[in-house]
């Protein structure tokens, strides 16, 4: 017994250094331009973190397809930030320093991304993120840049919209998230900005599936409105579904999540004119339904459109800017590139980042849920309203 | 908590190096595979790199021993540890943090601006009280209802970070957490933080070792083994366990302290109950009661899941599914094949 637990640690723990053993050293490829992706490809953030991790290889590969960058090609070495600091430190370290990547697209998660931005900033390494939301990101530094509207902007269209349409008074529930906590918070402050009252809150930890409590709390209050914060889509969905089911006629507000295509199946016809600020694809953009079909033809789904999106256009900026440097390595180069660059792509013209790294000239819009019947892929179960309001 | 005790040391005079390695013996082999994948996965990796796996260890291993002296040398099973770790964590990143949060546009806490070394020993006296007072109360309960009080403390521990926002920020965390200085030198350099973390390691390790080498030691041993027995010897067993918890649980503060420092902002995603899970099966990995096993297991813990990084053959959309997998299926294979740890005596 004792020769065969022998073997078995032999068999268990050698292994994987036989697998560590036999990978070959990639090394410096003269031909390719290697760029880091870090997402969270496992954890709370794995739904982003996939289609985003999706979207950029699908943009390398037509850009391979094309010839590459002036006849180089480009390789991505992707990384798991798993949505924490710690995982998103230990994947910036091996993408520095085993694989020697100065320009990393990513990360998928607010917390991933704020954990490893001080290292970066530190070192001179791009991070380019996509997906991540936190207004505290504005604040991480030099190299840092996103394509995502950040969370501030949300909030104060979100509060816009609402006083807009005649709400003065809200009672607002949102996960205990930093995206939906922060969304929360900015739209109430904005309300509060303009002239409204907030009659009572509630958060929830992101296990939660029954809100009925919190619920007839807020609803008790008889707010002029609901305002829903969620992180996962299932929840924003349960808690549409649990508030109509309480008797709650009134109008509800929410985000992305809370009208995301998993939100809508729960939430099913008690979704149904729920008005949400959400980042939307032109449909009247040619390049957006060509990126969307070819996602879907690749993956054979799609989902997180306004984020597929925009983790496609980091790749071709962050590809026409290596047309410029001519060298992955030069971080500098791709700094002052991205600061002097227009772009127009799947989620909008002529966007550029302003002088914290954050993204302008994009605008967020305001949606209303259809009912079941209406609601079809093309148009995702809503039909937007136009841009947020401004006041 | 049913032990087993299948020995491996040679009756008589002891064998060689070479005969005990042919004749399986399984912590020889398991130290001797652990040392040559560290020095594989240096060579293969880069210093760099190994530096931080370095330094992952180190946070791990303190916590893997310090929860060891609860759940193998006392016989209490625990997942309350990440608790202690968070408040650990959550101290030293409140009173060092430097971030001017108003300029911020979410939530404002005030700041202290502490140096590193006077927010850890808060953090630590703070986890020490904060075990003292459930201690007394834990102190009532034994076996399967022990790990569900553990369990409720990490969850209650978990929900306090993420909403005492006044003092934690909740879910937006806390930025620029101070890395320690000695003297006039920031210790903001990786190897420098490593040694630092590894001189830690060395004296938590040390004072375990002591501990569990003392009559104090011996006492929480006879615990393990038999509550009732010890207590008829005259022993107060209540204050043996409450008082190893303590030790126990300012230990991991450590750990959070470094840990919150290391990474410079903290949400309570590090916080989890995953966590502790995962921390107990580092311990069980490694072997319960063996300190050097606790060292073992969090290094062949962190070089698995880290080594994983590296696996040549699956294509990049499926690496961190992978590695998920793999790690779970190997640790479910070793306690099938070896369920008292790598060097352990006893098992759960």
């Amino acid at each position: 017994m004792r020769a065969l637990s022998a073997r078995a640690i032999l068999l268990f723990v050698l292994l994987p250094v036989m697998v560590i053993g036999i990978v070959a050293c990639d090394g410096d490829d003269d031909d390719t331009y290697r760029i880091g992706v870090m997402e969270s490809l496992t954890g709370p953030g794995e739904t982003y973190g996939t289609v985003s991790n999706q979207a950029k290889q699908l943009a390398v590969d037509e850009i391979n397809a094309a010839g590459g960058i002036d006849g180089k090609m480009l390789e991505l070495v992707v990384e798991d930030s798993k949505c924490n600091a710690q995982d998103a430190i230990t994947a910036y370290n091996k993408l520095t320093d085993v694989d020697d990547i100065k320009i990393i697209l990513g990360t998928s998660c607010s917390g991933a991304m704020l954990g490893a931005a001080p290292l970066a900033e530190a070192d001179g390494v791009i991070m380019f993120s996509g997906l991540a939301t936190n207004p505290d990101i504005a604040e991480a530094g030099d190299y840092i840049f996103r394509t995502s509207l950040n969370d501030a902007q949300l909030g104060v269209d979100m509060g816009n919209t609402m006083w807009d349409d005649g709400v003065r008074s809200i009672a607002s529930i949102a996960e205990s998230t930093d995206y939906a906590e922060g969304v929360r918070s900015a739209s109430t402050d904005r309300f509060l900005e303009l002239g409204g009252t907030v009659e009572a809150e509630e958060s929830f930890p992101s296990d939660t599936t029954d809100f009925r409590s919190q619920l007839t709390k807020l609803l008790a209050t008889d707010a002029d409105a609901l305002l829903v914060a969620a992180q996962a889509e299932f929840t924003g969905g349960t808690i549409v579904k649990q508030a109509r089911e309480l008797g709650y006629e009134g109008p509800i507000y929410g985000d992305i999540v809370v009208v995301g295509t998993t939100a809508l199946e729960v939430a099913g016809d008690a979704a149904t004119g729920v008005k949400a600020i959400i980042t939307d694809l032109d449909p009247n953009n040619t390049k957006a339904t060509e990126v969307v079909n070819n996602f879907r033809s690749k993956y054979d789904y799609v989902t997180l459109q306004w984020y597929l999106g925009s983790a496609y256009d980091d790749v071709y900026i962050t590809a026409e800017c290596l047309k410029q440097t001519k060298d992955d390595q030069d971080a500098d180069g791709m700094r002052d590139c991205l600061y002097d660059i227009t772009w127009s792509g799947t989620i909008g013209e002529n966007y550029s980042f302003d002088e914290k790294g954050e993204v302008v000239g994009l605008s967020n819009v305001v949606i209303e849920v259809l009912p079941v019947s209406e609601r079809n892929d093309d148009n995702q179960g809503y039909k937007v309203l136009g841009p947020a309001p401004i006041i | 908590m049913a032990t087993n005790t299948p020995e491996t040391t040679e009756e008589g005079r002891r064998p060689g190096l070479i005969p005990r390695l042919a004749n399986g013996n399984v912590e020889l082999w398991a130290n001797l595979i652990v040392l040559v994948w560290v020095i594989a996965f240096v060579l293969w990796q880069g210093v760099g790199f190994a530096i931080t796996i370095g330094t992952v260890f180190a946070i791990w291993a303190i916590l893997a021993v310090s929860l060891n002296l609860v759940i193998g040398f006392t016989g209490l099973l625990s997942v309350a540890h990440i608790g202690f770790f968070g408040i650990g964590a959550y101290s030293v990143a409140i009173l060092t943090s430097k971030t001017d949060y108003s300029l911020l546009r979410t939530e404002g806490i005030p700041t202290y601006e502490l140096p590193f070394f006077a927010a850890l020993p808060v953090g630590i006296a703070l986890a020490g009280l904060t075990a003292l007072v459930v201690g007394v109360v834990f102190n009532r309960f034994r076996d399967d209802v022990f790990v569900l009080v553990s369990f409720g403390f990490a969850i209650i521990s978990f929900n306090l970070f993420l909403n005492a926002r006044a003092i934690t920020r909740g879910a937006f965390g806390i930025h620029d957490v101070a890395r320690p200085v000695i003297g006039t030198r920031v210790l903001d350099g990786e190897l420098e933080f490593l040694v630092m973390a590894l001189v830690c390691l060395a004296l938590v390790s040390a004072l375990a070792w002591f501990i569990v080498t003392s009559s104090f030691g011996r006492v929480l041993t006879a615990i393990r083994e038999d509550e009732q027995a010890a207590s008829v010897f005259g022993y107060q067993v209540t204050h043996y366990k409450l008082a190893i918890w303590v030790i126990s649980a300012m230990m991991a503060a450590v750990a959070g302290g470094l840990f919150s420092s290391w990474t410079s902002f903290i949400d309570p995603n590090s916080f989890i109950l995953l966590e502790s899970i995962l921390l107990v099966s580092i311990v069980i990995l490694g072997g319960l009661a063996t300190i050097w096993g606790s060292l073992l297991g969090a290094m062949t813990f962190v070089l698995l899941e880290e080594g994983m990084r590296f696996i040549p053959f699956l294509p990049d959309v499926y690496v961190g599914q992978a590695r998920q997998v793999v790690l779970g299926v190997m640790l479910v294979l070793l306690m099938l094949f070896r369920p008292q740890g790598l060097l352990g005596r006893y098992r759960l």
